[in-house]
């Protein structure tokens, strides 16, 4: 076929009006083209998150006719973090973003993000000390005493647990009331009722073998920070100390440390480092196998570890307490850049996603737990609390444990460093079973080094 | 069809082909050539020489990415000196090439040498052995992170059966290592082929020489195979030898550089560096140390290899 030069000029032409066309209307949906200003939001997240973040657009653009939201999605939280830093080396930062909690302190102190504290103190919303759960929402935000964003939501670790097995050895499973979290031993003991090898015995029958094991009684990840710093607050320790280093060689975080690593060592009861292997067997196909007690999580698998999902009955409780209840929460932040040029549209982004809308439709799910008190109170709580998904002590880990005993980290600049190269290292060797006495406090020592100088880097 | 159509089509209305239609041959000839190499030429510019000029700069420079670079003379050189993670990896690196490249190259002429038989059904297996190499990074660390589960992995049961003990290999950075070699190992497809396709290349008339001289199997290899083979050989022990320094996907994917760095690869350390430490100046120094690395230990094998390799047809 032979195609005149004005022939191709009109296919060319027609066909680019109609994409431009086409990528439009996704954009503007029902909104005014005259003086619609579009803001860029980038994120990350698997499908339903992306869904989510779609649905909450269009409420969005519904009621704000004259604001675009373009949704720049990016399937994982590492990833994004180098994509968001690329863009903003590149002059191309979004306006407004999802910030992982370990770069948040930095991206605020290095100024990357906007300042958002007149915004929120004269908000009618936002301005009142009990809209948000307190402290803990101002302990992760505020740096320096400024917002430089806004908490997503909440996310802790807890008991996942095979209620089958639980009925089956005739034990009392956790919960989330003061008076139903286990103490250290309690635990301790549960887990070696729950371990059995391939002759059916306990850890502490004679005969047991320990190479042999066949179901286990308890999964606790102990190579990255928030489940073990759960267990380091539990025993009266502190991830960090006021000067912002860390703390895990006070002789508490010590002693949680080498209690952990003794599940698998000394106890016998929980198999070796098995969030090592993310990418193999996991917790939930443990426990749906009848090959798993208890497998200590985060709260958001509860959205794939839920009844609905689940072949087995299962049960949700409290972190096991050493000295005291404390699971640490944590998630990522909703904060515009500091170089937006719509700061005012960009305030408007942030702050539908910090209203109830926005969390219930991930709270239902299972994904997320509400930051926000008026989704604690009764009538709250029904707004996304899901049969099905949610276990019918949930509300209580919700609304009574998590405000009580929920302790906010926010991590410094040059954490993560730290972590890669001193703080991970160290964990992984605690895991294969070097004492946590002879391991931590040289690890601490180079990873506070690396902190340091950070620090120093932006006085 | 009796009427030619005369309407010009709307490439021949373009500009620029009048003026090419208008040139010599020789012109044209010479535009045609560099337009065929010019992918490759645009590439190596794209994506080499700018990048590498950008490094090049980049190594005076503390940048974080998030704020501006700001110069720092030679502050990043001198890092290299206190590093001592840099050791670390430096030592992974060297280690895993020093095992992974002659066994791989054995275990690739080894499989070849099978593979060339000449029975029925042979194409299946040359089929079966190059699969592996071209199942996808991402797949291949995922199937090898089940395998080598310390719990429920197949190897382990495996291992166990045959009465030797639970091997974490995964978590002990005593057994990280073997784990890499025998995943990379089981990738040798490509070698595979190339060392499949030298022995094809022999003349039967050697062999047939050496039957009549009374030459044994070993004979064979060692006086025949081999120095034909050496230039096949050298090549894939070049390319082995440069694959080996540069692992990433699957160190990042399975152990993340992990059990206590025991995995931590240059490129992935690089990686890291730039863009989890926000130390790009300091990883512009790694990416030239490993491009120098590279170079002399290139240069090394030419020399003392290389001037051992016989070429059938020298010159040609």
């Amino acid at each position: 076929m032979s195609l005149s030069r004005r022939d191709f000029l009109k296919m060319a032409g027609s066909s680019a009006a109609a994409m431009a066309f086409l990528s439009r209307l996704g954009q503007v949906g029902i909104a005014n083209a005259q003086d619609v200003t579009t803001i860029a939001f980038g994120g990350w997240g698997g499908v339903a998150e992306d869904e989510g973040v779609q649905e909450a657009i269009q409420v969005f653009m519904e009621e704000n006719p004259n604001i675009a939201v373009d949704w720049q999605h990016t399937p994982d939280a590492g990833e994004y973090d180098r994509i968001l830093q690329t863009n903003v080396a590149a002059g191309t930062a979004p306006d407004t973003s999802f910030i992982v909690s370990d770069s948040y302190e930095t991206y605020a102190l290095n100024g990357i993000l906007m300042d958002l504290t007149d915004y929120i103190e004269n908000d009618p919303l936002f301005s009142q000390p009990d809209y948000f759960i307190q402290p803990q929402e101002s302990n992760r935000s505020k740096v320096n005493g400024r917002w430089y964003g806004i908490g997503s939501t909440w996310v802790a670790h807890h008991i996942y647990y095979n209620a089958e097995l639980f009925d089956a050895a005739g034990l009392t499973p956790p919960g989330f009331g003061d008076d139903e979290i286990y103490d250290w031993d309690t635990f301790v003991e549960v887990a070696k009722q729950l371990t059995m090898d391939s002759n059916g015995r306990h850890p502490d029958d004679s005969g047991f073998d320990p190479d042999n094991i066949v179901q286990w009684g308890v999964s606790w990840p102990n190579d990255w920070w928030q489940p073990v710093a759960s267990a380091v607050y539990s025993n009266g320790g502190a991830m960090f100390n006021e000067d912002g280093l860390c703390a895990f060689d006070s002789p508490e975080a010590i002693e949680a440390f080498q209690r952990l690593s003794d599940l698998t060592h000394v106890h016998h009861v929980a198999p070796l480092a098995s969030s090592m292997e993310s990418l193999g067997m996991t917790n939930t196909q443990m426990i749906d196998n009848n090959r798993l007690g208890m497998a200590i999580d985060g709260s958001w698998a509860l959205s794939w570890t839920n009844p609905s999902l689940m072949n087995v009955a299962m049960g949700t409780g409290a972190l096991p307490k050493m000295t005291q209840p404390a699971a640490v929460m944590q998630a990522h932040f909703h904060a515009a850049l500091a170089s937006t040029q719509h700061p005012e549209e960009a305030w408007q982004w942030i702050r539908f996603l910090a209203t109830p809308f926005y969390q219930q439709h991930f709270a239902k799910i299972g994904l997320w737990i509400p930051n926000q008190t008026a989704m604690l109170t009764p009538e709250g709580l029904e707004g996304w609390i899901t049969e099905g998904i949610h276990p019918a002590n949930y509300a209580q880990f919700a609304a009574e444990y998590l405000p009580k005993h929920g302790v906010a980290v926010s991590l410094p600049p040059g954490f993560i460093e730290a972590t890669n190269d001193y703080l991970g290292p160290a964990y992984q060797a605690i895991g294969i079973g070097e004492p946590a006495e002879s391991v931590l406090p040289d690890a601490v020592r180079s990873a506070n080094e690396v902190i340091a100088a950070n620090l120093e880097a932006l006085m | 069809m009796t009427s030619v159509t005369k309407q010009k089509s709307f490439f021949e209305s373009l500009a620029f082909f009048r003026w090419y239609n208008g040139l010599s041959l020789k012109r044209r000839r010479m535009i045609l050539g560099y337009m065929f190499i010019m992918p490759f030429i645009l590439g190596f510019i794209f994506w080499f020489l700018i990048p590498a000029v950008v490094a090049a700069n980049l190594t005076l420079q503390k940048w974080n990415l998030i704020t501006p670079p700001r110069y720092v003379g030679f502050e990043n050189f001198e890092s290299l000196f206190s590093d001592e993670i840099l050791g670390q990896s430096l030592k992974v690196t060297f280690l895993f090439s020093a095992i992974s490249v002659p066994l791989g190259l054995a275990f690739a002429f080894f499989l070849a040498s099978l593979i060339n038989s000449k029975v029925r059904g042979i194409a299946i297996f040359r089929t079966i052995y190059f699969l592996p190499s071209i199942v996808p990074a991402v797949a291949n660390a995922i199937l090898w992170a089940w395998l080598f589960n310390t719990e429920f992995g197949l190897i382990n049961f495996f291992v166990r059966a045959l009465g030797g003990p639970k091997i974490a290999w995964l978590q002990d950075p005593n057994w990280v290592m073997f784990a890499f070699v025998i995943l990379t190992i089981w990738g040798v497809g490509n070698s595979m082929i190339i060392f499949l396709a030298g022995l094809q290349g022999i003349p039967e008339i050697y062999y047939e020489a050496a039957d009549i001289d009374g030459a044994g199997r070993w004979a064979k290899l060692w006086y025949i195979t081999l120095p034909v083979m050496s230039p096949v050989i050298f090549f894939n022990l070049v390319i082995g030898f440069i694959n080996s320094f540069q692992v990433f996907v699957s160190a990042l994917l399975i152990t993340n550089g992990g059990p206590q760095n025991s995995t931590l690869f240059l490129v992935l350390y690089i990686y890291r560096t730039a863009f989890q430490s926000g130390k790009m100046g300091y990883a512009a120094v790694l990416s030239w140390l490993l491009f120098f690395i590279l170079m002399g230990m290139s240069l090394l094998v030419f020399r003392y290899i290389g001037s051992r390799v016989y070429y059938e047809n020298p010159g040609d």
